[in-house]
């Protein structure tokens, strides 16, 4: 089956995103004065922002490299282990969204996985609950955030620093804002009410980790928790509800 | 602007972790039969995935923090633009802190 995959659809992606961008782009200068602090050429930052594209797994990277040295040996192993439990959550993102991005053929289906970011798949993934059948949304929301994190280490890396404190314009909490926003609008009910308290206290016991980890861990256990309680209780037909008086 | 071997070597060891985590559940879950309980449990994730990127910043902030978070749900019983919900909330935030709010 070939699912649909437009520019149209990459065109609205890459719109719907574009609040998103902002933030993105903030840290991504923040990860650029990082680079600048362990002796990383400009090329090599860039070509690690654009392998990589994870904030939280750059820095920890980033961090290891000593005097312009990367780690070696047991080091090396070390923190390619801890690049792996941040980014676990990616295995889920890309589980999770194969239904939808399988239609697509494999030439537009992984790059749009390596475009794939926290706020752009959350994004996607509530507009598919409301009716998007557009694969090209999730690459063009992608391309609206993979782009300003590019941006943004450029910018870091001439040593620019801010002209206005992101934090005064609440730029650390714009990505928490649009998942609250889209999470609120997304619960349909009762129903959702396990999976809800799930994430978030298991996000809250594992956030002192790293908020990668909290998001993986939080979500397998939901989606556990979710897919037992699926054997369990019966679910209603859609058409059933609206039939009972 | 230059692009050293070690440090080139190491991208590329990242590189490799980090596209194992990008393709390695979308793969996998070409040899996994969608049965009512695995589709059950991949569509609870996106909810899951807001919901712990929004309790963890709940739980460490402050006064503002939750007064903005209280903003968008209310908001969002009202408003059906998610942009113009966050937008409130950010407004919130950005707002106390202009004042010196806590």
């Amino acid at each position: 089956m070939n699912g649909t995959f437009t520019k149209a659809g990459l065109q609205r992606g890459f719109l719907a995103a574009q609040p998103l961008a902002l933030g993105i782009f903030v840290y991504g200068i923040a990860f650029g004065l990082l680079c600048i602090e362990a002796r990383i050429t400009l090329a090599e930052s860039m070509t690690m922002s654009a392998v990589v594209y994870s904030g939280s797994a750059q820095v920890v990277a980033v961090q290891s490299i000593k005097m312009g040295q990367p780690p070696v040996g047991a080091a090396l192993l070390a923190v390619l282990g801890t690049i792996l439990l941040l980014n676990a959550r990616y295995l889920l993102y890309g589980a999770s969204i194969r239904p939808w991005l399988a239609q697509s053929p494999p030439h537009l289906a992984y790059p749009t996985l390596l475009m794939l970011g926290d706020g752009n798949y959350v994004l996607s993934m509530k507009r598919r609950s409301e009716g998007e059948t557009d694969a090209g949304f999730v690459l063009g929301s992608g391309l609206a955030t993979f782009m300003p994190w590019i941006g943004g280490t450029a910018v870091g890396l001439t040593g620019t620093t801010y002209l206005v404190d992101p934090s005064k314009l609440a730029l650390d909490f714009l990505l928490v804002a649009f998942s609250a926003a889209m999470g609120a609008s997304m619960a349909k009910g009762k129903g959702d009410m396990p999976v809800i308290v799930t994430a978030c206290l298991v996000s809250i016991a594992l956030s002192q980790l790293s908020p990668g980890v909290a998001i993986f861990g939080a979500a397998v256990a939901a989606c556990c928790l979710a897919a037992w309680l699926s054997t369990r209780v019966p679910v209603p037909a859609a058409s059933e509800e609206k039939a009972a008086p | 602007m230059s692009l050293r071997l070690d440090v080139v070597l190491f991208i590329a060891a990242l590189g490799g972790v980090s596209l194992f985590c990008r393709f390695g559940g979308y793969v996998l879950m070409r040899y996994v039969r969608f049965t009512p309980p695995i589709e059950a449990g991949l569509k609870a994730a996106p909810l899951a995935v807001m919901c712990a990127i929004v309790a963890p910043a709940a739980f460490r902030g402050g006064v503002l923090e939750w007064l903005a978070l209280a903003a968008i749900l209310v908001a969002s019983r009202f408003i059906r633009n998610d942009l113009v919900t966050a937008m409130i909330g950010l407004a919130v935030v950005a707002g106390g802190r202009a004042i010196g709010a806590v």
